[in-house]
């Protein structure tokens, strides 16, 4: 099922455009790794989904509904939560804290604790962590409070902007682990990585962005093989 | 010797009292907006008045018009941010600085307009005997200071409990921290803000009335006790709601012995001179934190 939908797309800073009529499709259930270079406006397609900036053209559609009609915060609400680029915890703030602001939109009691059960079993090292302020936790450990904020979300679909940035390749692994532990408990997620390699083994789709456009989309195991893939983003990795 | 510093010592404590209740506006909305908030001063002038005509126009008493006048005074806080300060929230920050200063002055004309520029008296509605005790040793103690005393602690103390042990609180110490990452939460920042400057302008509020039990009041009066608690808010280190209750009490203090024992022309010189040597020994203040963006 068509669970997000971006048709035609565009988006501009000012004068400056980046993203040029884009189509992306995410399913119910998928994990989508979105790639491409720097500047190529992986970030400014999560913003746009978050409401978090203007569109300049093009349709927005989530489980049906125009997202063009919400507000940032009011597309948390409809179950779309976003783990930014450079994880954008609150420093100051205890992780508990943390915690607590993202069940911001859960008004249940029972769904809220159900969330905090379900993040402290993925993230033990939070649990333990709970009273220290998130600003002192290791880079590996906000991200973790990144992506658990978002389950406290409790959200269906989750963006994530390259959740693997500045990690060391084994709490790289770690991440990526959890990301498929989060999909298959049924979250879907949009997942931007420039470290295609590790975004392409989890993923079901992907598509790849170049200045603004989508110029390559199709299932991961194909994407693998794609010899243009395999130059300008394997190849290292490969070798 | 002892009982006339116990006696300055209440003074101080009265003053420095209507000082944080300014400052901590002043801190709380610097802290979510980094903005300086020049009009709260005419806030709590307003705040004053609103209290005086519910006390002498309707004859509320005291325990019902000053929770009345703070909530209408925090609704005049909520339609200002609503009216002037948001849509330049995304502006200079020089904009927002000359705004809310014209805010200020649009508050002093419309209270004078509406009131006359003649000085007023809130009447006095708390006991105002001398509290027999504290007069056996020479101190003068009225039980109405006491009760401003205890009234604003608790004020304090209610604001302490509701930013540190509410979701609302964390929410406003969030939009201090990160306050692009806040709408993400599912946090409707406008709310956030909205809550500060309703929390800020009650406090104001309470300020006021509890100054106008004292001395009269006049529209003008927000300027200097404005300017007044700003410096104690800066102090204390603006942002920080404890900095602010300490820089209140501390430049009261400073104030109220400088008059008792050198000389009350010397005043403001030595409150602004102590704030010139506090900030150059700690730039940000006594509780503050360095932050990379100043206004
Ligand atoms: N706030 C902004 N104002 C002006 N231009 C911007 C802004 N944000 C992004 N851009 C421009 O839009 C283009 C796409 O940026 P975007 O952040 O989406 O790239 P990205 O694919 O996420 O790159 P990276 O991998 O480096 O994070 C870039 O050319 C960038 O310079
Ligand atoms: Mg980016």
């Amino acid at each position: 099922m068509n669970l997000l939908h971006l048709e035609q797309l565009s988006i501009a800073y000012g004068p400056i455009k980046a993203l040029h009529a884009i189509n992306l499709e995410v399913h119910e259930g998928e994990i989508i790794s979105l790639l491409g270079a720097n500047g190529a406006g992986k970030s400014t397609t999560l913003r746009a989904i978050s409401r978090l900036i203007p569109v300049l053209s093009g349709k927005i559609n989530y489980k049906g509904k125009n997202l063009l009609e919400y507000q940032p915060h009011t597309v948390v609400a409809q179950g779309i939560a976003h783990v930014p680029e450079g994880r954008g915890i609150f420093p100051g703030l205890t992780v508990l804290q943390n915690l607590q602001l993202a069940g911001w939109t859960v008004k249940h009691k029972k769904q809220l604790k159900l969330n905090y059960e379900s993040v402290f079993n993925l993230f033990p090292r939070l649990a333990e962590r709970i009273a220290q302020s998130a600003g002192t936790l290791s880079g590996g450990e906000q991200q973790m409070l990144a992506v658990a904020r978002a389950l406290m979300t409790n959200c269906r679909l989750m963006l994530l902007d390259e959740p693997s940035m500045g990690l060391s390749p084994l709490l790289v692994k770690e991440v990526f682990r959890v990301l498929r532990e989060i999909n298959k408990r049924g979250t879907t997620i949009l997942l931007v990585e420039q470290n295609a390699n590790m975004a392409l083994k989890i993923a079901h789709r992907g598509y790849v962005l170049e200045n603004g456009r989508i110029v390559l989309c199709g299932s991961a195991s194909e994407l693998m093989q794609d010899h243009r893939i395999i130059d300008a983003y394997l190849g290292a990795a490969k070798k | 010797m002892i009982y006339t510093i116990i006696q300055q010592m209440f003074n101080a404590i009265q003053l420095g009292a209507v000082y944080a209740l300014i400052a901590l506006g002043y801190t709380m909305v610097y802290g979510i907006l980094r903005m300086i908030n020049f009009a709260h001063g005419d806030i709590f002038m307003c705040g004053a008045f609103i209290g005086f005509l519910l006390a002498t126009k309707i004859g509320l008493p005291l325990w019902l018009m000053l929770p009345m006048a703070m909530c209408l005074t925090a609704l005049l806080g909520v339609i200002i941010e609503r009216i002037a300060y948001r849509r330049l929230r995304t502006a200079q920050k020089m904009s927002l600085v000359i705004t809310a200063l014209g805010v200020g002055i649009f508050l002093e004309n419309f209270v004078m307009l509406m009131v006359g520029p003649a000085t007023k008296q809130l009447p006095q509605q708390l006991p105002g005997s001398i509290v027999q005790w504290f007069f056996k040793y020479n101190i003068t103690v009225t039980w109405d200071r006491i009760w401003i005393i205890i009234i604003s602690l608790v004020l304090m103390a209610v604001l302490w409990l509701f930013v540190n042990r509410t979701l609302m609180g964390t929410a406003m110490r969030a939009v201090a921290d990160n306050k692009d990452i806040v709408p993400l939460m599912g946090i409707n920042i406008n709310q956030v803000i909205a809550v500060t400057f309703a929390v800020g302008s009650a406090l104001a509020a309470a300020g006021g009335i509890f100054y106008g039990q004292s001395y009269s009041i006049d529209p003008y009066m927000g300027i200097d006790l404005g300017w007044k608690a700003f410096i104690a808010a800066v102090i204390g280190g603006i942002g920080s709601i404890e900095g602010a209750v300490l820089g209140a009490f501390l430049l009261s203090g400073v104030e109220i012995f400088t008059v008792a024992y050198l000389s009350s022309n010397l005043k403001n010189g030595i409150s602004f001179g102590l704030l010139i040597i506090l900030l150059l020994i700690r730039p940000n203040g006594i509780m503050g934190k360095p932050i990379l963006k100043k206004v």
